[in-house]
């Protein structure tokens, strides 16, 4: 069953089905489109939120209020007539839009907003070394380097999708790219030892 | 920091995409790769952001899809209220701007005869008015003569209205 049949008659109208198809996101895309859409694009933009972000609640905001706006949008790329990259490219853009908004708003201070995880106990799956040393890594990038590190290395896009995603120039996202992934892995590379550093300056301490 | 890089980088991007590092890669990529330092970081890089997508994608928790469609929906609905709502917005904020004008002329009117009202009807029998011929719009014949009437119960009526208007614009901004 759609869903829009879900809705009461008020908000729907006399026929949910043709009038919803005369809106301009539906002209493209049903509800069985969008299910099939979301299934197969919801959990790389997630993965692209939550580690861009480093929070996976704020993630799961951002990614939700992506795929309305997406449905919203006036013109957005359709996955039948342009493509399914070039609807994710989308995607990915209005994600971008919101973690940018995101950080552009005064930083709130309520311990409601803190993430879950920083109150998180040892009860979790450890991570792997790899994941151990981005985490890091990665809050120690800007937030537009993270970005675009992702995109490049995470996505796989090029170039010039980069620039579509993030707004910049093509040229621009070329010299970025190669001065954080420099910068990534000479931090990667400095983590080990770190940690290495840590664990002998605390084993010296123990009695 | 200048831009050097390596004339392999393209394709050891393509050989990280498709997954065949280090493995299924040619041999002597991984030898240039070990002496090559923008190749280097360029796989070390990869190797870290793909496995922590591979993690993140697997321990995302979505929620329905229809869920989303339901929201969307709802927004795309409020929205067209709004748009129809902008010119019955507009039209009230212009009704009220003419009332308080109306209102404004009628106050400056009646102040330039020195804040005395209904003065001005007294001065109307000497108009051109036909066959009135005695005071018929003065203050004391006002209830006795039919023609006073006509031009008191329209101007009431008038104030009245107005005031509905005000009243309703007023509450309607509430």
């Amino acid at each position: 069953m759609p869903w829009e049949f879900v809705l009461p008659k008020s908000l729907t109208g006399p026929s949910t089905r043709t009038a919803s198809l005369s809106t301009s996101a539906e002209m493209h895309m049903d509800s069985d489109a969008f299910a099939a859409f979301y299934q197969r694009s919801a959990r790389p933009l997630w993965a692209y939120l939550a580690r861009v972000s480093g929070d996976p609640a704020l993630a799961d905001d951002l990614m939700q209020e992506s795929y309305v706006r997406y449905l919203c949008a006036a013109n957005p790329p359709s996955h039948l007539a342009d493509g399914e990259v070039a609807a994710r490219r989308y995607l990915f853009r209005i994600a971008g839009n919101l973690l940018r908004d995101h950080w552009r708003r005064p930083r709130s201070t309520s311990i409601d907003d803190l993430p879950e995880e920083l109150f998180a106990t040892a009860h979790h799956s450890a991570p792997s070394d790899t994941q151990a040393r981005l985490g890091p890594a990665l809050r120690q990038m800007r937030p537009r380097d993270r970005q675009i590190l992702w995109l490049a290395h995470a996505e796989g896009y090029s170039h010039r999708e980069i620039a579509e995603v993030t707004g910049l120039v093509s040229a621009s996202v070329r010299l970025l790219l190669f001065r954080a992934r420099r910068k990534m892995a000479g931090l990667l590379q400095d983590q080990p030892q770190k940690s290495l550093q840590a664990q002998n300056s605390a084993n010296g301490r123990q009695p | 920091m200048t831009l050097s890089t390596c004339s392999r980088e393209k394709e050891l991007v393509e050989v990280l995409a498709k997954g065949h590092w280090p493995h299924a890669c040619p041999e002597e990529l991984r030898v240039h790769v070990t002496a090559c330092r923008s190749c280097a970081d360029l796989v070390l890089v990869a190797c870290a952001f793909q496995s922590a997508r591979n993690h993140s994608i697997a321990s995302a928790n979505l929620p329905s899809p229809g869920v989303l469609w339901w929201r969307a929906q709802l927004r795309r609905r409020n929205q067209a209220i709004e748009r129809v709502g902008k010119p019955i917005l507009f039209a009230q904020v212009f009704a009220l701007s003419m009332v308080l004008l109306l209102g404004l002329g009628l106050a400056v009117s009646q102040a330039r005869h020195g804040l005395n009202w209904l003065s001005w009807l007294d001065q109307l029998p000497r108009l051109p008015f036909g066959p009135l011929d005695r005071p018929a719009l003065s203050l004391s014949s006002l209830f006795t003569s039919g023609w006073s009437l006509t031009l008191l119960i329209p101007a009431l009526a008038t104030v009245a209205v107005l005031g509905g208007v005000v009243v309703y614009l007023a509450s309607e901004k509430q």
